[in-house]
């Protein structure tokens, strides 16, 4: 067990590494330049070259290393042995001037953003992001399963067809039609429940339960079907004959074996919950992290394309081990 | 079974108490939405309307427009007088004895001295840098920076060191003070000269980018790197509770992608004019959420409404309005704006959206090059040619059918009547027949011989994906069709690739707009400067060069209106270098019986600050609006109504009309 984990951690670089090389590439690529505006004037285009020299701009390989050299932590490990931090720190006091904030992973300064650093931005929108995905994974689970086990229970019954009908209306429909509905029943209809925006729980509930929909759905599919499996296997029936309780049965034995597959799901599922999405971000105002995948690149923002790539594939490494690790509590069969 | 259901029955029974317990956050005087989030509260660095609006609440230049007035007039602001040299290019602004920053300190002199050096500076990176290299000697100054750090940089090393960087800081304040037309005289007393006459100086430094920031504060966050030698500019002084300004209201919490709240600021010299004590600016993005907010009261005023489904919501308000028909008719003959019409009509939501002209066009590019981007010879060199294109696009159905958002079909660049005492040109009409005959007279059609030549390419129209440009595109590729007999395809791009492609004219003919920033034709004829970074059209004409050379010197302003007038015929009535389609509308949504000191001028510049809520009992709750320029404003302090008075209107731009 110690050892998996010690061998996933020491991975964990080389695979980041790798992202992080390809995105650039990819984010370097992106026709148009970053420091300009949708629309509108120009700026001059002697602004522009030191608009591109203040930040590393001008060259690929020089703001690659720069960048991975301040992200990776390296430069901040490498000023604080020099005795660079310290210096700064002190030509700060005797100036007068703030002290430069720089953190372990220094992810850069937002092109967008001109007031917010990439850190703070991820600061400020990940919390939420993690929020929203849990409570929305929580919800999912209780519900999926729950309408799991209900369908397995009594196959093709008049539960088990609308359970199977909800399921199949939350996989297919887009979570802007299910978000705008439900945003136009609670918020503008009968207003019990606030439009967008984010702070109270009460802002947390409809863009958690439309979050939670299309992964309530899947994993009351994924239950259904382990159910049925498990409850017609050979010590299902041993364990009814031996008079153990329905419930039981149902709960102690069945469940613990169908919720297998539910757990590998739930591994990259809680991932891209937790990280995020940009159309429940849009449609109820939550500043999440979902919106930056989408506006950094059409901003062609470097440093916040980087910046949340590295966040999120650092996140989902993070979650597939922790899945693993977890499998092998519940079945210790697994090597 | 049902314990199977219970788990989640107590998981809807937490959220429901989680909902019943939550303390309801007590409610802004006024919420609205701005569109955005704000990128920036660095004034000297920022470029973009959301932006400005938020400036405009936390700081105050030298002058002010006021945003009420038809004129648009400029006010004095920090200033509160100045005088001009005869030969227009010495400033003299005497700041008024009480303009206070929010820390109590008073605003001097320097400070917007301070501030200006900042925008001038290469380190700053600002968007409009070159406004502020209109002082005298400030493009040498950037250039000498720009030179001496690309020298620093080139040092070896061992010899950047902080010493060195503060070195080069220092004497570049030396050169700065020596070289740049910016002095303050004495706290009070700031003088600044051009390096030539700019006749829309003061309307100009009535944008936000001018303003004034706290020195004592911001250079602590500007500090020479010793590795590059530049400022390095760090974070940290636009955020509460760092942040100083000397506006009217002053900024207590900044959260990133959701709101900014504002308090009144007691430092303010003009406080007694504000009537709002806080106010919340959302930083709602979606344009469907932002009219939802509206619709269930969260906001009060949204700035701009762009859901894909607003030209339904216009359809509506003139539904409304025809049902009150005879009411409406009787307020709008007694000549009353059109805030004021939709107040003293019956309360109704569909009322709630106004429909402004703004000071921009929308326009079609042609791409002026001799040659193609792949080489083959450009029809559209021809300026024949571009009439005919010109004269075969049928607008108002564009307008009427397509837009429907109350636009006005635009024949000039600069929007008729829209800047004072200068006349627009007739423009090109509508006329197919006109066309063809233009284009056969290129070359292009049936020749006296009976033949016919083909046109030589198929014409290509290039537009940005999003925001409906689809729709105009076929719109004018069906008439270029229909009218010219010439083959058409449409080019769908990314924003990003889409503005690439413009700079570096690689489209044939293309989608575009502008908006005017200051109050003076050149905002939009500059456009077609041979070198003008914006010249996107690639247009060279000497003819057009000389004149607005010409103008520039010009120092009589009727002299110079008349050579201005002369560019803009010559291009919209012969070059057409790209074909005006509509003046754009923008739409804002509010309860005129609720909300009053909105602005209806076309410059789209708001005060939010000297918004007022009817009926909330603070302040006199008298409906602000709109009057004739040079008119005292009647909710402005007194020091302004008398500045106002003893100044004869510096006369920039009596508005459009509302379009409704």
């Amino acid at each position: 067990m110690i050892g998996l984990i010690v061998r996933r951690l020491a991975q964990l670089p080389l695979i980041v590494i790798v992202i992080y090389t390809i995105t650039l590439v990819l984010a370097w690529k992106i026709p148009g330049n970053p420091l300009e505006q949708g629309e509108g004037r120009r700026p001059a285009p002697e602004v522009i070259e030191q608009m591109q020299k203040q930040y590393n701009l001008d060259n690929f390989w020089t703001f690659y290393g720069t960048y991975l050299w301040n992200a990776s932590g390296l430069r901040y490990a490498s000023d604080t042995m020099s005795g660079a931090r310290a210096r700064e720190a002190q030509h700060a006091e005797e100036s007068g001037s703030a002290p430069a904030t720089r953190p372990v992973f220094d992810l850069g300064p937002s092109l967008q953003y001109k007031d917010f650093s990439v850190n703070e931005i991820v600061a400020s929108a990940l919390p939420v992001s993690v929020t929203l995905g849990g409570v929305a994974m929580l919800i999912a689970v209780v519900i999926g399963v729950g309408a799991g086990v209900v369908g397995a229970v009594r196959p093709n019954s008049f539960a088990d067809l609308a359970t199977l009908g909800v399921a199949l209306l939350g996989i297919s429909l887009p979570t802007f039609v299910i978000g705008t509905a439900l945003l136009m029943l609670f918020g503008v209809w009968l207003r019990v429940l606030p439009v967008g925006g984010w702070g109270t729980p009460s802002d947390m509930l409809l863009p958690a339960v439309t979050l939670a929909l299309p992964f309530a759905a899947y994993i009351a599919r994924l239950t259904r079907m382990g159910m049925i499996e498990q409850l017609s296997s050979d010590y299902v029936r041993t364990a009814r004959a031996k008079g153990v309780s329905e419930r039981g049965v149902l709960m102690r034995h069945a469940l613990k074996n169908a919720f297998l597959p539910v757990l590998s799901y739930l591994g990259p599922a809680t991932a891209l919950a937790m990280t995020g999405s940009f159309v429940v971000e849009k449609v109820f105002v939550v500043p999440g992290m979902g919106q930056h995948f989408v506006n950094a690149v059409l901003n062609k923002d470097l440093f916040l394309i980087m910046g949340v790539v590295l966040v999120f594939a650092t996140m989902l490494i993070l979650f597939n081990l922790a899945v693993d690790v977890l499998y092998r509590f519940v079945d210790p069969r697994i090597e | 079974m049902a314990r199977l259901i219970l788990p989640l029955l107590v998981v809807l029974a937490l959220l429901g108490a989680l909902i019943l317990i939550d303390p309801p956050e007590e409610r802004a005087d006024l919420v609205f939405i701005n569109g955005n989030d704000v990128t920036t509260l660095d004034v000297t660095r920022m470029s973009w309307i959301p932006d400005m609006r938020a400036a405009d609440l936390l700081f105050e230049g030298l002058v002010r427009n006021d945003v009420l007035s038809t004129g648009f007039d400029v006010i004095p602001a920090a200033a509160e007088s100045w005088t001009i040299s005869d030969d227009r290019t010495r400033y003299t602004f005497t700041l008024r004895a009480d303009a206070k920053w929010s820390n109590g300190e008073p605003v001097r002199a320097a400070d917007f001295v301070y501030a200006w050096r900042r925008g001038m500076l290469p380190d700053t990176v600002a968007d409009y840098a070159a406004w502020f290299l209109l002082v005298r000697g400030g493009q040498a100054f950037f250039d000498w920076r720009t030179s001496a750090l690309d020298q620093y940089a080139a040092r070896p090393a061992s010899e950047r060191t902080q010493d060195a960087a503060d070195a080069l800081w220092a004497e570049t304040l030396q050169r700065f003070d020596e070289s740049v037309g910016l002095r303050a005289r004495d706290d009070r007393t700031l003088e600044i000269t051009l390096e030539r006459p700019v006749p829309y100086f003061l309307d100009l430094i009535a944008l936000p980018v001018f303003c004034p920031v706290y020195p004592a504060l911001v250079s602590r966050y500007e500090i020479p790197a010793a590795d590059t030698g530049r400022l390095e500019l760090r974070q940290g002084w636009t955020k509460p509770p760092e942040i100083v300004g000397n506006g009217p209201m002053k900024l207590t919490r900044w959260r990133f992608k959701r709101d900014l709240r504002f308090e009144k600021n007691e430092h303010y010299w003009g406080r007694d004019t504000i009537t709002l004590d806080t106010i919340l600016m959302l930083s709602t993005e979606d344009p469907n959420a932002q009219v939802l907010a509206m619709n269930s009261g969260t906001a009060d005023w949204l700035s701009d409404v762009t859901p894909p489904y607003r030209g339904d919501m216009l359809a509506e308000r003139r539904a409304f309005h025809a049902e009150h028909a005879a009411e409406y008719e009787r307020l709008v003959a007694e000549g009353l704006p059109q805030y004021e019409v939709d107040r003293l009509l019956p309360p109704d939501p569909r009322k709630h959206v106004q429909s402004v002209t703004v000071f921009g066009t929308y326009f079609w590019n042609f791409n002026c090059k001799p040659e193609l981007p792949d080489g083959r010879e450009n029809p559209f060199h021809d300026a024949r040619v571009r009439r005919a294109f010109a004269m075969a696009i049928d607008k108002r159905s564009i307008t009427e059918d397509i837009r429907r958002l109350g636009e006005q079909v635009a024949t000039t660049l600069t929007p008729p009547g829209s800047i004072g005492g200068y006349q627009t040109p007739a423009g090109v009409a509508f006329d197919p027949a006109g066309a063809r005959a233009l284009l056969a007279e290129a070359g292009y059609g049936p020749d006296a011989k009976g033949g016919a030549r083909e046109f030589p390419v198929i014409v290509e129209l290039a537009f940005n994906k999003d925001s409906g440009h689809d729709l105009v595109a076929q719109a004018i590729a069906r008439n270029w069709q229909e009218h010219l007999g010439v083959k058409t395809r449409l080019v769908q791009k990314e924003l990003k690739v889409y503005r690439e492609d413009l700079k570096n004219a690689n489209y044939m003919t293309s989608r575009a707009g502008w908006y005017g920033d200051y109050g003076d034709p050149t905002t939009f004829l500059d456009l077609s400067y041979s070198t003008d970074g914006n010249n996107d059209r690639k247009f060279a004409s000497p003819e057009i060069d000389r004149l607005l050379d010409a103008a520039r010197a010009e120092l009589d302003p009727d002299a110079r209106t008349r050579i201005l007038e002369e560019v803009e015929r010559i291009l919209m009535d012969e070059e057409l270098p790209m074909v005006p389609i509509f003046h754009y509308a923008q739409l804002y949504m509010f309860d005129p019986e609720r909300v009053t000191g909105v602005s209806a001028h076309a410059r789209t510049r708001q005060l939010v600050a000297w918004f007022d809520v009817l009926g909330d009992g603070k302040g006199d709750d008298v409906p602000r609006s709109t009057h004739a320029p040079g008119e005292p404003t009647p909710y402005l302090p007194d020091a302004w109504k008398r500045a106002v008075h003893e100044r004869s209107a510096p006369g920039t731009s009596p508005s459009l009309e509302p379009a409704s």
